[in-house]
């Protein structure tokens, strides 16, 4: 019952923020200069046809009218249509989007398989050499940028030793992504390298707070192991914090498949969303950005159901 | 246990020295230790903070933080606990030595079970299944007086109360039958009635097992209570050690004299004149009547207070006491104005609080100062001295410049008797009773004609507590403010104030003169809290022991356990 009541209130809570999302994105683009009639019609198009082109999709009606228009339409489930593909906004939606989720949790899976147990081990071994490298280490993963150390991943392991393709599968169906799996491991090292660095230290800070708590000194006096706390009761506390990282981390994910998607020439939603960009194609521009807002707020919302299952106290209120 | 080797000390400490390396240098907090405790007798170790007691207690487990260094010897069993290696150490920990800690809330881990905390304890020293070892934890937990201890087995600490919490510390503690339990501050974080039941839990465990007890604490009535012999710490060192009857009735140290003297005695004597204090009714400062107060809607919804009357009058203090939960705090927000009531009135210097919106509410309110209980908390770590005292000038007396601020505040510094120098130190370079008596000067800089404290003395020594106490007493009596006083310790109250208003469950149990209630009170309740607290004469609070358990098996136990469970 409370659990029902506390779904709903966060499911009402997510449509405020779509909503919000949606009137903060139109009124960028919209400020933007240009406008997509240049970008479609190029730079030989008279005043003539650009004026033309904004009469016959309604950009020239007031920002608001336009707006309302696109709200009702979005509310009969209807994306508009895309200036350039010559296909509805769906269309491309459901095409792209299975791609780019199967490379973001990809990337989400790998980092956070590693991050965990390297931010514990760092936790355990805290101020010694070994946690001074990896720290470093981090540091310059998290400060790469995903473009150049895809980059450089390319020119080492595709260029150089030929150990991986330079170009992430191809193909319309997720079938023909997963026929090259190989193909997936530069563009998965890609987006996974920030993620890893960025949440072992999370996993480092939140295990190093726990090990200075309470409890742990209650299992010590018990005659409990370093390894049997760390792995009983410190690992599960530590758990908490950093699950409710990975539900802010989705809007990072889908902004990194831009760069990684891009570079590897992957088919997904970034890239998608690149190209629109590039022609101001204003229906796929919002279609993309609603789709992340609702991934970031589904995200959020799992990192907190997720969170109700690690730690009795939150459905209880108390935390 | 062998009763072959009972002379033999089950711990023994020899020329125990601790070394803390800190950014500032070394620091010698323990210096030349030695003590024993015997199987079957309770050792109290006593001092104010900062003596090293608690130091000598980790460093008997081996449990001494990574940047402090023992020396000299400690013995327990056939170990010497300063030379062994991890694995040695954690053969014992929890086996031979276990500890009770402080603070139960924080001691256990909040996402595991109780059940299978104490299983795991079983289970590090004994070759037993995970179900064997979960029906021994509900074996421990209906030993250390959990009631149905099968379901509550699988309950989370957050669904216990802090004496419940503290039971199942000792169940992890006494799984294995130590020969040796170290417990430090165990009841300090508990309310008096239920301090009352974990001493008499400890004492009994002791007594049938033949368990050895170092008991650390600050409390001398726990002392009295609990303990067969008494050390006494002062920086570092024992200055004076010997039977309890010998430490806490003929005191030979200096300082052992001073602490006993400043520790707060509870009066059995009936204060017949007490009467004559409350004959010059002055008019009634903050009133509050039939306030209710409830948090939350349907069936979660709270009841804080419950119809809750009573005025505090001009020049006189008055105690607002009862457990943890009772509501006191909450009336004391309700006062201050930071709690609206649900219902009810609250007349503050004449005028009816909830008609009262913006500047004349925050004009009627500046005459209100505020002291609270955590030294280290209620003072901004960013702000000078200077700064926090002076805050309230900024906020309510716009017009005057900084001299005139600079001059209020070196006054208020001087009334608390800190030096005017100290305008410009950190909170962080000043002692607990310093950040204190800096709460009060920022209370009373304002020359309000309320003061409310919340328990301003809780996380104070002894020593401190007195003086802090005497400040305020004296800038009352110079500056006639009223004061509403909250606290737990009905000694503290029945010294400082003159009437006392005892809450419990959000109502008020019963009021009157501190001298009549506090010494005949006419509730049961208020009588068992009296009998609760342990005072600091060994021969007297055996017999208050006896008296109180007595009349506890005349009535039924079932409402202190009513209490616990809540």
């Amino acid at each position: 019952m409370a659990t029902t009541l506390y779904l709903l209130r966060r499911l009402l809570q997510a449509v405020v923020v779509i909503f919000i999302v949606t009137v903060v994105v139109f009124c960028l683009l919209h400020s933007l200069p240009g406008g997509p009639a240049r970008g479609i019609l190029g730079a030989q198009a008279t005043p003539q046809q650009l004026a033309q082109f904004n009469r016959e999709q309604g950009l020239d009606k007031p920002l608001v009218v336009q707006y309302v228009i696109y709200l009702g339409q979005l509310l009969r489930g209807d994306l508009g249509v895309s200036y350039t593909y010559n296909q509805s906004v769906a269309q491309l939606i459901v095409q792209r989007l299975p791609k780019t989720l199967v490379l973001t949790i990809l990337q989400a899976v790998v980092a956070l398989v590693i991050a965990i147990p390297l931010g514990m081990w760092q936790a355990a071994r805290r101020n010694r050499p070994i946690d001074y490298v990896i720290t470093t280490v981090s540091f310059v993963a998290y400060s790469a940028p995903a473009f150049f150390l895809g980059l450089i991943l390319i020119i080492v392991f595709s260029q150089t030793i030929r150990l991986f393709p330079s170009t992430a599968p191809g193909g319309d169906t997720l079938a023909s992504v997963f026929a090259q799996p190989q193909a997936l491991v530069l563009p998965v090292v890609t987006g996974a390298a920030a993620m890893v660095a960025v949440f072992s230290r999370y996993m480092r800070s939140s295990t190093l707070e726990n090990l200075g708590e309470d409890y742990v000194r209650t299992a010590r006096a018990g005659g409990a192991s370093g390894t049997g706390i760390l792995v009983r009761h410190v690992f599960r506390n530590s758990l908490t914090s950093v699950v409710a990282m990975l539900g802010y981390y989705v809007p990072v994910l889908f902004g990194g498949s831009l760069v990684v998607e891009q570079l590897f020439n992957y088919p997904g939603m970034g890239l998608l969303f690149w190209n629109a960009a590039q022609s101001s194609d204003y229906p796929v521009l919002l279609g993309c950005v609603l789709i992340i807002s609702v991934a970031t707020v589904v995200g959020t919302l799992l990192a907190d159901v997720l969170q109700t299952i690690i730690d009795p106290r939150v459905k209880a209120g108390r935390a | 246990m062998t009763t072959t080797d009972v002379s033999k000390p089950i711990l023994e400490i020899q020329g125990l020295g601790i070394d803390f390396s800190t950014e500032s240098g070394t620091v010698h907090a323990v210096r030349g230790v030695d003590l024993h405790v015997r199987p079957g007798e309770t050792l109290a170790l006593v001092g104010e903070s900062g003596s090293g007691k608690s130091s000598v207690a980790l460093a008997a487990m081996g449990l001494l933080s990574n940047n402090a260094t023992a020396s000299g010897s400690i013995v327990v069993g056939d170990l010497d606990i300063v030379s062994a290696d991890e694995g040695a150490l954690r053969g014992v920990r929890g086996s031979t030595v276990s500890m009770v800690f402080q603070e139960p809330a924080t001691a256990l881990d909040p996402l595991t079970r109780i059940g299978w905390q104490i299983a795991e304890v079983v289970r590090n020293h004994r070759p037993v299944s995970k179900a064997d070892a979960f029906a021994e934890a509900v074996d421990l937990l209906r030993r250390v007086g959990i009631p149905d201890p099968d379901s509550r087995a699988s309950a989370f600490p957050f669904q216990l109360s802090g004496g419940q919490r503290q039971r199942v510390v000792i169940a992890m503690a006494i799984a294995n039958s130590p020969r040796l339990l170290i417990a430090d501050e165990p009841t300090t974080a508990l309310d008096v009635t239920v301090q009352a039941e974990i001493l008499e839990l400890l004492r009994k465990l002791a007594v049938d097992t033949g368990t050895g007890v170092l008991l650390v604490t600050h409390n001398m009535g726990v002392v009295a209570d609990f303990a067969d012999r008494v050390a006494v710490m002062l920086r570092g060192e024992i200055v004076e050690t010997g039977s309890v009857e010998e430490v806490l009735l003929t005191p030979q140290h200096e300082y052992t004299q001073g602490l006993l003297a400043a520790v707060p005695r509870l009066s059995t004597e009936f204060d017949s004149d007490a009467g004559t204090a409350a004959e010059t009714p002055a008019e009634p400062v903050i009133s509050l009547t039939d306030v209710t107060v409830r948090f939350g809607r349907g069936a979660h919804t709270v009841h804080a207070l419950d119809s809750v009357s009573f005025d505090v009058r001009a020049g006189e203090t008055v105690g607002l006491v009862g457990e943890s939960g009772s509501g006191k705090s909450t009336a004391a927000r309700v006062a201050l104005g930071l709690i609206k009531p649900t219902s009810g009135a609250v007349g503050l210097f004449g005028q009816d609080l909830r008609t009262l919106r913006g500047r004349a509410r925050r004009t009627l309110q500046s005459g209100i100062g505020v002291v609270l209980q955590d030294p280290v908390a209620s003072l901004d770590a960013r702000m000078s001295v200077g700064e926090i005292i002076a805050e309230p000038l900024r906020v309510h007396r716009r017009g005057i410049g900084g001299a005139e601020r600079a001059r209020l505040v070196a006054e208020a510094l001087e009334a608390v008797r800190l030096p005017a120098s100290m305008a410009w130190r950190a909170p962080r370079e000043l002692s607990g009773g310093q950040r204190q008596r800096v709460s009060l000067a920022r209370a009373l800089v304002l020359k309000p004609r309320l003061l409310v404290a919340d328990e301003p003395t809780s996380a104070l020594d002894v020593s401190v507590q007195k003086s802090v106490l005497e400040v305020i007493g004296e800038l009352q009596s110079h500056l006639g403010f009223a004061c509403l006083f909250v606290s737990h310790d009905l000694a503290v109250v029945q010294d400082f104030c003159s009437r006392v208003v005892v809450m419990r469950n959000g109502r008020i149990e019963e009021q009157g003169l501190t001298g009549h209630t506090l010494v005949d009170p006419t509730t049961d309740y208020t009588r068992r809290l009296l009998a609760a607290v342990p005072v600091p004469d060994p021969i007297v609070q055996r017999d208050r022991r006896q008296a109180r358990l007595a009349a506890l098996a005349a009535v039924t136990t079932t409402e202190s356990l009513e209490q616990d469970h809540a």
